[in-house]
Parts: C-alpha cells; sequence; structure tokens
C-alpha cells in the first residue's frame, strides 16, 4: 500500500495549497488572456482603454473569413503559415537530428560545436533578424559578394515574395535549429550503448543500427521535436516583422494577427487598431494548431505504441 | 564599538535617505515617446537638456521608436498609463460623409476613447496658424493636438555635380526624366536610390508622378469612392506604365536592402544621380555631407511641364497629450515651450517641415529650393485616403507593387488587379 505523504486531516489539502500559486499564475498569466481574447473577438474592442466595446457577434469571423478579398488575403496567410509550418518542420527536424548524431559522436570539439549550433536560439528575434539583414544586404553584404563571384546577384530579403518567404524560412531555422538538436541529443544519450554492441555484433550495419536501435529508441524526442516545431512554426511572426515588414505576399497568420490588432495593416496612416478583429484571428489560429497539434499527437501516439509497446 | 559604528551608519544612512525623498518626491519626469527621424531626435535632445536647465523639477524622459511601430507603442503606452507627451505622426483625414464600413483613423479613435487632453484653451494654441488647427488637429470641436509642420513627400532631390558632369538638364516632364535616367545608366551611373528595405519609401517616391497625372488629391479620392474613377482606366494605366519604368529602370538594383534611415546617406556620398523622397530628408543630406550640392525639383510625372509645378505632401508630426496623465502641467509647460516662436524656428530648421507657425520662416537650404513651389502645395492622396473593410492588399497607388519589389510585371494585370482589390472593399461597404 503506497502511503500519503502530506498525512491525515487538513494535511490533505497541503499540496493542494503548494499547487495554489501555480494555478493562480496560471489563470492570470494564460488561461485568462486566451479566455479574455475569446470574449474580445466577438465585440468591435480598439484596444484603447476609455473605448466603447459593444458585442458585434460573429462579425468579426464572418469579415475574416468572408469580407471580400480581404478575406481571400486571410486565407491565403493561412495557406503560407501551412507550407512555413511544413518546410520549417520537415527541414528543421531533419538538421536537428543529422547535427545531433554528428556532434553525439566522440569527436574533438563538439561541446564547442554543440555551443555554436545552439547559440542563435538564445540570441532573440530582434538579433536573428538584424544578423541576417546584415549578411543578407543586397549591395555588398557577404552573401552578395560571394553570389557576385559567380555572377549572380538577388534582392534576397526585398526580392520577390516567394524569396523573401524562403529567407525567412531559413533564417527560423537557423534560429531554432538548436533546441531541435538538444531534446535530440538528449534523447540519444539516454539510449544504452548496449543496443548498439548487440546490434553491431549481430552484424547490423550503420543504417541498419540508426534505422532499427536509434529511430524506434529516440521516439519521445521524435515526438517532442515534432510537437514544438509545429506549433511553433504555425505560430511564427515576430520573424516576419523584423525581416519583411507588412509586405503583400508574405505574410503569415500570426504576423497579420500582429498587425491588425496594433494598426500595422498597410504601415499607412489610414491604418487603425482593431484588437477584437485580431481577437478573432487569434482564435481561428488557436484553432488551426488546435487542430494541427492534435492530430500529429494522434499520429505520434498511434506509432509510439507500435513502437514501443 | 564596531557594532555601535555600524549600527551609527545605518541610523545616518536612513535618516539621509529621509532627507533625501522629499527632494525626490518634487521632480517630476516627463515621459516623451517619438518616431525614429535623426535630425528630429538631435533637435528633441538638445530642446529637451534646455528644457530641463530652464525647469530643473522636470526630467525628461523621451523614448524614440520606428516609424511604423509608433502606433502600437503609443497604444500599450497609453494603456499602461505611462506617456505624458504623445507625438502624433502620420495625421489623417477625418472619415468624410461620403465613406462608409471603414475603420477611423488612429488619432481619432484616441480621441473617441478620451484619451487625448482638450488643448483648445491653452495659450499656445494661438502660436500655430488657425487653419493648421483646424485642418489637423481639431475634431468635434475641439484641438486635440498641434501640428508642427508640413512635409512634401512627391519632390525629387538631385545631384548638381553629376547632372552637370553628364550634361544632364533638370527634367521637368517625365520623357525629360526618362532620358536623364538613361543617361544616367549609359554612364554607369544608379538613378535614383530609395530606402526600399522599409517599404514605404519606395511608393512614397512615386507619390509625385501620381500627384502630376491627378492634380486634385481630394477629388481623386471622392472619385474612387463614388466609382467615378477607376484604377484601371486609362489614365490610371498610364500611372501605372510610368510607375514600372520608375521601379524597373529609375531605382537602383538592390534599394530593398537599403534602410529608410540610410538613403540620405547614400545619397550624398555621390553615388547616385537623383533620389525621390520627402523634405525630411534634407537635414539628414545635409549631416551625411555639407559640402554636397544638391536640389529639390517636383517629381515631373506628366508630359505637361505645367502640371509638374506641385508638391503633394501632408501634415507630419504633431504633439499631443495624454489626457489622464499625472504631469499634466509639466506636459503643457513643455509644449508651451517648444511652441515659443524661436524654439519652433530651430525646430523647423532643424528638421527641414514646411512651417505651421506664421511667423516661422523655412530658410533652410531646402526652403531655397521649395520656396518656387509652395503656393502649389497640396496635400495628397495618403492624407484623405481611408480604406473600406475588405479591401485587397494591392488597393493603393503603389508603384512597389512592380517588381522587383512587388510580383507584377504587367501595368494592366496590375491596374485590373488594384481595382478589382478596392472594388471589393467598395461593394462590401455597400451592401
Amino acid at each position: 500500500m503506497i502511503g500519503y505523504h502530506f498525512g491525515r486531516g487538513r494535511a490533505r489539502w497541503l499540496p493542494y495549497l503548494l499547487l495554489l500559486p501555480g494555478i493562480i499564475a496560471y489563470f492570470v498569466v494564460a488561461l485568462g488572456p486566451s479566455l479574455a481574447t475569446s470574449v474580445y473577438s466577438f465585440t468591435d474592442a480598439s484596444g484603447l482603454p476609455g473605448a466603447p466595446i459593444n458585442w458585434v457577434g460573429l462579425d468579426n469571423y464572418e469579415e475574416f473569413l468572408f469580407l471580400g478579398q480581404a478575406a481571400r488575403d486571410n486565407l491565403n496567410a493561412v495557406g503560407r503559415t501551412l507550407v512555413f509550418c511544413f518546410f520549417v518542420t520537415t527541414i528543421q527536424f531533419a538538421l536537428g537530428l543529422l547535427v545531433a548524431l554528428i556532434l553525439n559522436q566522440k569527436l574533438r570539439g563538439r561541446n564547442f560545436f554543440r555551443t555554436l549550433y545552439f547559440m542563435p536560439v538564445i540570441l532573440g528575434a530582434v538579433i536573428q533578424g538584424l544578423i541576417w539583414s546584415l549578411f543578407l544586404y543586397p549591395l555588398g553584404g557577404p552573401l552578395a559578394k560571394f553570389l557576385e563571384i559567380f555572377g549572380a546577384r538577388s534582392e534576397f530579403l526585398g526580392a520577390q515574395p516567394t524569396e523573401a518567404f524562403a529567407w525567412v524560412i531559413v533564417v527560423q531555422i537557423w534560429a531554432n535549429m538548436g533546441t531541435t538538436m538538444i531534446i535530440f541529443l538528449a534523447g540519444l544519450q539516454t539510449i544504452s550503448e548496449e543496443y548498439y554492441e548487440a546490434a553491431r555484433i549481430d552484424g547490423a550495419d550503420r543504417w541498419q543500427v540508426f534505422r532499427n536501435v536509434t529511430w524506434p529508441l529516440l521516439t519521445p524526442s521524435v515526438n517532442t521535436n515534432l510537437l514544438l516545431n509545429v506549433i511553433g512554426s504555425l505560430q511564427a511572426w515576430q520573424l516576419f516583422l523584423i525581416l519583411l515588414g507588412y509586405r503583400n505576399g508574405t505574410q503569415v497568420l500570426g504576423y497579420l494577427i500582429y498587425a491588425t490588432g496594433f494598426g500595422q495593416t498597410s504601415g499607412s496612416v489610414t491604418s487603425s487598431f482593431r484588437q477584437g478583429y485580431a481577437a478573432a484571428a487569434s482564435i481561428i489560429m488557436f484553432l488551426l494548431v488546435l487542430v494541427i497539434g492534435m492530430a500529429v499527437q494522434t499520429v505520434l501516439r498511434r506509432r509510439e505504441a507500435r513502437l514501443m509497446g | 564599538m564596531r557594532k555601535t559604528n555600524l549600527l551609527s551608519l545605518v541610523v545616518l544612512l536612513i535618516l539621509s535617505m529621509a532627507l533625501i525623498q522629499p527632494v525626490a518626491a518634487q521632480t517630476t519626469t516627463l515621459r516623451v515617446l517619438v518616431h525614429q527621424n535623426p535630425p528630429m531626435v538631435e533637435f528633441m535632445e538638445a530642446f529637451n537638456q534646455a528644457f530641463q536647465e530652464r525647469n530643473p523639477d522636470i526630467v525628461v524622459d523621451m523614448s524614440v521608436v520606428n516609424a511604423n511601430d509608433l502606433s502600437t507603442v503609443t497604444q500599450t503606452r497609453l494603456s499602461a498609463n505611462d506617456i505624458d507627451v504623445i507625438d502624433m505622426f502620420g495625421f489623417a483625414n477625418a472619415v468624410q460623409p461620403y465613406m462608409d464600413n471603414v475603420d477611423p483613423p488612429n488619432w481619432q479613435q484616441l480621441a473617441d476613447a478620451g484619451l487625448l487632453m482638450d488643448l483648445t484653451d491653452q495659450a499656445f494654441i494661438a502660436n500655430y496658424d488657425a487653419a493648421t488647427i483646424a485642418d489637423a488637429g481639431t475634431y468635434d470641436g475641439k484641438v486635440y493636438a498641434v501640428n508642427l509642420g508640413r512635409v512634401s513627400y512627391s519632390g525629387i532631390y538631385y545631384n548638381i555635380d553629376l547632372f552637370t558632369a553628364n550634361n544632364v538638364t533638370v527634367p521637368t516632364t517625365w520623357s525629360e526624366l526618362v532620358q536623364a535616367c538613361e543617361t544616367f545608366n549609359a554612364a554607369g551611373i544608379p538613378c535614383m536610390t530609395a530606402g526600399g528595405k522599409d517599404g514605404w519609401p519606395i511608393f512614397v517616391g512615386a507619390y509625385g508622378l501620381t500627384g502630376a497625372l491627378y492634380p486634385d488629391q481630394a477629388a481623386l479620392v471622392e472619385g474612387l469612392w463614388t466609382g467615378t474613377i477607376t484604377w484601371n482606366d486609362e489614365r490610371a494605366l498610364e500611372m501605372w506604365s510610368r510607375m514600372q519604368v520608375y521601379t524597373r529602370d529609375m531605382i537602383e538594383s538592390g534599394a530593398s536592402g537599403i534602410a529608410a534611415d540610410a538613403a540620405p546617406g547614400r545619397f550624398a556620398s555621390g553615388a547616385v544621380a537623383m533620389f525621390p523622397g520627402g523634405t525630411w530628408y534634407a537635414p539628414a543630406i545635409e549631416a551625411a555631407e555639407p559640402e554636397f550640392e544638391w536640389g529639390y525639383i517636383p517629381f515631373p510625372g506628366s508630359e505637361n511641364a505645367e502640371d509638374n509645378q506641385y508638391l503633394f505632401g501632408k501634415y507630419d508630426q504633431g504633439w499631443a497629450v495624454a489626457a489622464n496623465t499625472p504631469n499634466a502641467e509639466a506636459a503643457l509647460l513643455y509644449l508651451a515651450e517648444f511652441s515659443e516662436p524661436e524654439n519652433y524656428q530651430a525646430f523647423v530648421d532643424a528638421v527641414g517641415f514646411i512651417p505651421t507657425q506664421p511667423t516661422a520662416q523655412l530658410n533652410t537650404r531646402l526652403g531655397e529650393q521649395v520656396a518656387p513651389y509652395l503656393e502649389n502645395f497640396r496635400v495628397g492622396y495618403e492624407q484623405y485616403w481611408v480604406s473600406p473593410r475588405g479591401v485587397g492588399q494591392y488597393a493603393n497607388p503603389w508603384a512597389s507593387y512592380f517588381q522587383p519589389f512587388g510580383t507584377f510585371d504587367d501595368p494592366q494585370a496590375l491596374a485590373d488587379t488594384v481595382q478589382a482589390d478596392l472594388q471589393s472593399g467598395l461593394d462590401a461597404a455597400g451592401s
């Protein structure tokens, strides 16, 4: 029989009492604002203190999804968000795994390289954006100089929306790959050397060792990384703001919400504050993240059950 | 003994703190928010220093943010009651009677929410010309802001030495401008530069082209709203075709990487022949290269030189005060001192604004350049336009939609897209 560590009577409340600060913090910082956002999404709130707030029902949702060409632009932004998510998740996942596998070997200077690959994570979006803006400066920046050797040139972040968008994918991966790598490294270090020895004794080559030992036993790290990458890339917006600003053909949903909520949609003087509308867009993004996140999680759980038993 | 000394020291420290406290409490920290504009910021820092010396009980805490972020920061700091004096940058006209289903401009929303102080009865209001106060600071019969100056955004700076060296005359028509650029390009000199990294300098740089073809911009806006003018009619197509030449053949390659702040420096370096931009750039050009010889002309967007005599622009920066500021007295004193004619003149000299105080003179080099056109100054499209909800992302007369900055390379296709994007909003407004 398992004893109850906190005793009897009033003492049974102690764990709840200890949990209370965390729960309060969660309600105040996370759940409260989320609920407020969902309520705001049914209003015409501007976000300005003192401004009247009126209940508008589903008007914001209707406008976001159906009103004029703006609705089609919004849906294009949703599509772009999914494309961004796909490329960031797959490339970041694969690169993170590859680098983790390499840096899990007994190589000289591996700690230095682990630090080097992880460093972008701690820089913050503004510094990350500044570094890449300088690196991609089209008039004599390092990459422009390199391309000049081959007689090529590019406007990089100022290029056609597709190319500019691709550069944000590159920067997003560069900025976050370190986290993926660290999670994989942690997972790799939990795999006992005995499994590898047994596989080698059985005559398995490198690929077979990876496929039949490493990959299945990395399942918890795979699941964590996939979910973090999917959710993180669906919600991305800061690098879009810093690298591209509000530019036609490049906005993702997260940036659209920021721009709408804080009057930056056109960069022109006629922009206005529309936090009720932005809240509706946030709820749509939340639903998108929820549906995709849950689908990914379901698939991953089934896979985990199949592999790990 | 040591314990006694330590105790004495602690008591002394506490007493000192208690004595210091009342003095510290008398100091007012005046929180001022401005947008990034290097000559203006430099002037404001000097003005703040002088203001503090005249008013030793006030400390000015000035924050500077990027122009694109100003509305966001204004909103958040007003929400937190963390701001006293507000930079009302990017003034837009109020919603017009023929407009429907629109969101009021930011400043109007701030006034409606009761976040701006009513300045109507302040004595310094009289220092500004009545038309400015009425046009760019009054709403619902109350004065909420003093506007500090008008700017023209429709001109082109040109490098006198490069023009002379290449035997190029200052263009007065569109064909002459095209010819001038061809001459410079053939000589390996980029024709124009612009701060393309920030996006807006590309399309603002071509507002003069729009103005040359639509000299009455208020009528243009009303015509677009009421359907008597479309962005894909014959005249508009002419505008789009010229805008394509502007982005494709006139603006230098790589301009998309140049920040708005850096463009004046690049022009002043002598690397390019021209720089389409607003009058607010003049101090930065002079600061970058004081000996540099430059001139400023209206954008020659029309084939008729007579149509190219107008400068289009807008009311620029203004001052407002947060309604709920605990430092109202200091904030009003700040505005009053700023508005004194000699301080305002120094401000205008520093930033190159076309003055809104009747006693002030535009006696800078820029003043000499724009003087011939001042009588022809007109408020431009940007100040009149308010978009209906539902418009698409291509609903403005912006040259930046063209390659290499945008995706379009066919004027007709762009014209149709722009009109369709606008029409979807107009239809939604009418439904």
